[in-house]
């Protein structure tokens, strides 16, 4: 069952008042607001940025074409991101390198294919036992990194992004937009056609993806293994997760 | 609770949505278990990676205002006059803007099939297309369609594809039809695509005052949104006063051999509905009875 409409605010109205009247201000605004994060989120269907690029023109063409018959059943934003979707799944579909939604649900739909039947562990890298991250890879994921990891972030960056990539486009697209867009599960559901359901498996399988990913390339580029104890410890930092008492 | 169904609530417990029992059994097994504990940071940092990921490239995008700018004065529906038009009819080449309303007006079987391309144009762009006809039109349509390689049955499920049939009153049929406008809006359709084959003198259809009295309004109901409505004619078969009234006079832009060009006889609705007799109540009992007959 899909989550109700957050509807559009009174701030999502005015600009929308302000549309129809033709103040192209209001207009600049919202493209400055929305324009990279649309561009990034058009990326995840299409193969290259230019396309990615016309996908996000072409949005904000059917924005000011369609504000005329928006009825603000949901977010601006939503909205937004909806005509988005729309047609970078168009284009994506064109150059087939897109995975339909419909068919993303419970079943794997590529990648993780292999790792098992239904009902088999949705984090097949915990296979017999527990990752281990390394002292230098749990620094690297530190969301305080060091001040001498300006460089060791930057590759971090790029394997993050590259354990994003490697994603099947479905969990791809609902880990940018929840976790690096902070796009909320309601609007994530709303603008992919999700239950709620499916959105946190698809989150849930996204994230341990990139974690596994992420664990084998610290694992193979470093040789320090951490001992449990201070492993413990970064785990214990900050999680709300309570420590054995002492 | 295990270490695999910890790992698979990991998600969840780092977002908080666990109830409040699972959240215990994950609270016990974490306390217990220092690998899990281990887990869940590292879970949690990649999130917390993720996040940071993107505040990297933010700037630079002001240069887009120029651009921003243009398009909306160029395409916003805000200002009076017609779009300058760029969107595929589908039809030899032939170039709509948002807004238009148009006759197709056809004798051929073959300049009938010609108007799949109105929707098969649609379907390229992840547009949504409304089939606003008699059953039989419509059914043609759909079944040319589908030969001409587009799935129908994916359109429908995914709500990109609607029929609208067989309604007695202008109004209602006026109203249904601005629905299924809204929701495909609302969906994130970038157009939508109206093709009418009206059921004039079918029985299940408004009277013939009535669907003048709709054609007529349709023109000023759509001028402001990302629709295109283009209405076929069949000049073989139909009488005179629809191909006439309805056809010529409500239409602004009329496609005819292969060329979308502006309509000299249209008139402007509230001359057209000021012209036409008042709505009589006579009218529906006399298309009752007609429909009585015809059965």
């Amino acid at each position: 069952m899909l989550v109700a409409n957050p509807q559009a605010s009174a701030a999502d109205a005015a600009v929308i008042a302000a549309l129809r009247d033709g103040d192209e201000v209001a207009f600049t605004r919202l493209v400055d607001q929305h324009h990279a994060a649309l561009r990034r989120i058009a990326g995840l269907y299409v193969s290259s940025s230019a396309v990615a690029d016309e996908v996000v023109q072409e949005t904000w063409l059917a924005v000011v074409r369609g504000v005329w018959a928006f009825q603000g059943r949901s977010s601006l934003r939503t909205w937004i991101l909806r005509i988005l979707i729309n047609r970078a799944k168009t284009r994506g579909e064109r150059e087939s390198r897109t995975v339909p939604f419909a068919d993303a649900g419970m079943t794997e739909t590529a990648g993780a294919a292999s790792s098992g039947a239904a009902g088999a562990s949705l984090s097949p890298d915990l296979d017999g036992g527990h990752d281990l991250v390394s002292r230098r890879g749990s620094r690297l994921l530190d969301p305080k990194p060091s001040p001498e990891g300006a460089v060791l972030a930057r590759e971090a960056r790029a394997h993050l992004r590259a354990a994003i990539d490697a994603l099947p486009v479905n969990q791809r697209t609902v880990i940018t937009m929840r976790d690096l867009e902070g796009y909320s599960s309601e609007e994530v559901c709303n603008v992919l056609g999700l239950t709620e359901t499916n959105q946190r498996v698809i989150l849930h399988r996204a994230r341990s993806g990139v974690r596994a990913r992420v664990a084998a390339y610290f694992r193979e580029n470093d040789d320090v293994v951490a001992s449990r104890d201070e492993l413990s410890r970064a785990g214990g930092r900050g999680l709300g997760v309570p420590r054995e008492r002492a | 609770m295990s270490c695999r169904e910890l790992a698979d609530a990991v998600s969840a417990y780092l977002e908080s949505e666990l109830d409040p029992v699972e959240r215990d059994r994950s609270d016990a097994h974490l306390r217990a278990c220092q690998g899990c504990r281990l887990l869940v940071a590292q879970s949690q940092a990649v999130v917390a990676a993720l996040r940071g990921l993107e505040d990297a490239p933010k700037g630079a995008i002001d240069t887009e205002n120029e651009w921003a700018v243009a398009l909306f004065h160029e395409h916003g529906l805000h200002r009076p006059a017609r779009r300058s038009p760029g969107i595929p009819l589908g039809l030899d080449g032939a170039l709509a803007a948002p807004g238009d309303h148009l006759a197709y007006f056809w004798e051929s079987e073959q300049e009938f099939g010609a108007t799949v391309g109105f929707v098969a144009a649609g379907a390229a762009q992840g547009e949504t297309s409304v089939l606003l006809g008699h059953e039989g039109a419509n059914d043609r349509i759909e079944a040319a369609t589908n030969r001409a390689g587009i799935d129908t049955a994916t359109l429908r499920r995914e709500g990109r594809l609607h029929f609208v049939s067989g309604l007695r009153s202008a109004d209602a049929l006026l109203e249904l039809v601005g629905a299924k406008i809204d929701l495909a809006v609302d969906r994130g359709a970038p157009l939508v695509r109206i093709l009418g084959n009206l059921g004039w003198g079918r029985p299940e259809w408004p009277n013939e005052p009535d669907l003048l009295r709709f054609e007529a309004r349709v023109t000023n109901e759509v001028r402001k949104l990302p629709v295109i409505v283009m209405c076929a004619y069949d000049v073989g078969h139909l009488a005179g006063g629809p191909v006439l009234l309805g056809g010529l006079e409500c239409h602004p832009l009329i496609y005819r051999r292969g060329a979308l060009r502006s309509n000299e006889l249209y008139v402007p609705a509230e001359q057209f509905l000021g012209a036409l007799p008042p709505a009589s109540p006579i009218d529906q009992p006399r298309a009752a009875r007609r429909r009585r007959r015809e059965r």
